[in-house]
């Protein structure tokens, strides 16, 4: 620890200790009479409003690790790998504006926490919510591991622990970091990553904003960083005897790997189990819509950390720090470490570490509500109280930071990063099922799960095989599909889909029952806007409904259910037929069963 | 689970708001449409020139792309919001929501 900038380490300290307090004085905030009860810890009593769901979402979906990876991949490899990133983050949010609206309110009518959850209430299928669930938790591992990564870049390039020989001495920092993180998410559940987002966000911002101002002319000016990473793209590597990168795509393949890229990353991400635990914990559904449009000020700033990944090639000290490293996800600590002031450098170390720990939170939080709510009560104990639910989701919690903080330390980062590139294709492959579960029921459940499985085997398959001269498998996310270079995601989605079609058909031409759909049409355009969170004990709707309509029973109901004009809800002419008594939540018989 | 009895009146008649708000409908179909096919086709935008200030022009294109977005996903959100409120309805809770897309 000889080489340890004493300033730079002080403010990252200080800030740590800063955010610790924060986390667990969260448990304080906005809180509920019970905390036992998963709608509170684990979706912070489902009452965040505009504000608050902005920081929480923006916190949650741009992690630490994106401030990483993409400017590395841009310093490696340019656009098609880097940059894609930003046409990413644009195409996620009008796809998002159609589905996500929907799932909340079908959640908050039927109280579901999980997407598994709605999965099994729609299809009545408890074999295609465990996918779902299992998807999840498979995808969530090696995310949060890659949260571990992130601030691992930091500590390394600050000079923290990794000198030392000791293997738990070199990984200290992390253990103390991951310790206070998973402590704090214990207590306080999704309120701490919700508080902490605040600073988090702040401190993104301030580094981002300066990062910008201050570094190009630092390094001689965006038209000489463009020209210095349009010369490096073009360099022919003396190891694959093609060009580096890809500065503009201008052929064909190239463009259709930058746009398959963008366009499944964007489905993906909107069913990540983290990101629907931070739609799902806003109050109102007007919320949720307001934020697609208020959330692409943060995917400006993803654009510029992405540039940063071309400033740190233009900078001779850092590209040489990074070669001598060899390891590219350095670029932008190395950048920050040589041309910021030591003061700042800790300012914007903080942000990346702390940035790394809010999404990580939430991630922990939303495999363990996918492990209890679909695994753990669905096969092992059905009548488990919500107190014994809320128990068995923070003990999961610290098992799923554990599993991913010896993840992290014991398995080599490029295992890590494989894992996660095949997370993204995994979680993919659960985006037929929940999406066109909120719009029709047309699917047949066990078609559904066949193509969920084809997807899933295609997809590890086809990652396996990718090869380049310096590695031999999972050596990127394209592959080549008759002669077009495309995202192994998208392939395997439409694989996915077609499947799900072609049984469809023969499942119902075979008359093969469906499960039973315990939600209505017009739940998924319910908006209990009067209505609060769900309290903690009610399981019965009416009770929460009464809760807040001021016992303006039949109002708030018909607020609740309030019919479409009756265009989706062909099969259900007696819910608006005045005096009868509907099925609220109850079954109704699918078709054909 | 206790069912509350319904006793409300079929609500908003029995047009849905696709139908009553046709081109109210159509601009947001196509808002929605049209701000993910203008990112995904790449040939739109790859290219190094026009330069907008030491910029080439496909790394200047998405970065502007975002705040456009952001006015473009407002209006969407807006016009969703005039959707429900139909005549006869009172406030924004009487009816339930819609999307243009299904």
């Amino acid at each position: 620890m000889s080489n340890v900038n004493a300033v730079t380490f002080t403010i990252v300290v200080v800030l740590f200790l800063v955010v610790t307090l924060t986390g667990f004085a969260a448990a304080r905030w906005r809180r509920a009479e019970d905390m036992l009860h998963l709608n509170e810890w684990g979706l912070g009593g489902r009452g965040f409003g505009t504000f608050v769901a902005w920081f929480l979402l923006g916190g949650d979906l741009y992690t630490a690790y994106t401030f990483i990876a993409v400017p590395a991949a841009m310093f490696g490899a340019g656009a098609v790998t880097g940059y894609f990133a930003v046409a990413y983050t644009i195409i996620v949010f009008p796809i998002a504006l159609i589905f996500l609206p929907r799932l909340w309110s079908v959640a908050r009518v039927h109280h579901y926490v999980t997407p598994a959850d709605f999965i099994r209430g729609r299809y009545g299928s408890r074999g295609l919510a465990l996918a779902i669930a299992f998807t999840g938790i498979l995808a969530l591992m090696p995310y949060i591991a890659l949260q571990l990564v992130g601030i691992q870049a930091v500590l390394t390039v600050m000079g923290v622990g990794s000198t030392s020989g000791n293997a738990f001495i070199k990984d200290l920092p992390l253990f103390i970091a991951f310790g206070v993180l998973a402590i704090f998410t214990y207590v306080s559940g999704l309120r701490a990553p919700a508080l902490i987002a605040f600073i988090k966000d702040t401190l993104v911002y301030v580094m981002i904003i300066v990062a910008v101002l201050y570094l190009p002319a630092k390094v001689g000016g965006w038209g000489h960083i463009f020209s210095t990473a349009e010369t490096h793209m073009k360099t022919i590597s003396p190891v694959t005897h093609k060009p580096t990168g890809v500065f503009i795509p201008t052929t064909g393949n190239s463009q259709l790997a930058f746009s398959t890229l963008a366009l499944g990353s964007a489905l993906a991400l909107m069913v990540y189990p983290h990101a629907v635990t931070g739609v799902l914990s806003t109050k109102r559904r007007d919320i949720i819509k307001r934020n697609m449009a208020l959330l692409p000020i943060y995917s400006i700033m993803l654009g510029f950390i992405a540039l940063l990944g071309y400033v740190a090639l233009a900078d001779k000290v850092t590209a040489a720090n990074v070669k001598k490293a060899g390891n590219a996800q350095l670029a932008v600590p190395y950048l920050f470490q040589h041309l910021f002031p030591s003061w700042f450098t800790g300012i914007a170390f903080s942000a990346i570490v702390i940035g790394a720990l809010v999404p990580a939170a939430i991630m922990a939080i939303a495999a363990a509500n996918l492990f209890t709510r679909n695994i753990f009560k669905e096969f092992f104990k059905s009548d488990a109280s919500p107190r014994l639910q809320t128990r068995v989701s923070q003990w999961v919690s610290l098992i799923v930071k554990v599993g991913a903080l010896l993840f992290a330390v014991s398995l080599p980062k490029t295992f890590s990063i494989n894992l996660q590139l095949l997370g993204g294709i995994w979680i993919l492959q659960t985006f037929p099922s929940i999406v066109s579960g909120l719009f029709t029921h047309w699917f047949h459940r066990y078609a559904l799960l066949a193509g969920w499985l084809t997807g899933m085997l295609y997809g590890t398959i086809a990652a396996y095989n990718v090869s380049t001269p310096t590695t031999s498998h999972w050596a990127g996310s394209v592959d080549t599909v008759f002669g077009h270079t495309v995202y192994i995601g998208l392939t395997a989605i439409i694989l996915n889909l077609a499947v799900s079609v072609i049984l469809t058909l023969v499942l119902r031409a075979a008359r093969v029952p469906a499960g039973t759909d315990e939600t209505l049409p017009q739940q998924y355009s319910a908006d209990p806007v009067e209505t609060p969170a769900p309290a903690p004990a009610a399981a019965v709707l009416g009770s929460e409904v009464r809760g807040g309509g001021g016992g303006d029973l039949p109002r708030a109901a018909r607020q609740l259910a309030a019919v479409r004009g009756g265009e989706l809800t062909p099969r259900r002419p007696t819910w608006t037929r005045p005096g009868r008594t509907a099925g609220w939540p109850g079954c109704r018989p699918a078709p054909g069963a | 689970m206790t069912q509350p009895s319904d006793t409300s009146r079929p609500s908003g008649g029995s047009r849905s708001p696709v139908a009553a708000h046709p081109v109210t409908s159509a601009v947001i179909a196509i808002l929605i449409l049209a701000s993910v096919f203008f990112a995904v086709w790449v040939p739109l935008y790859a290219s190094a020139t026009p330069k907008i200030g030491d910029f080439p022009f496909f790394y200047a294109y998405l970065l502007i792309y975002m705040p456009v977005l952001g006015i473009v996903m407002w209006i969407v959100v807006t016009l969703q919001g005039r959707l429900r409120r139909r005549p006869g309805a009172k406030g924004p809770a009487a009816a339930g929501d819609s999307e243009v897309a299904r």
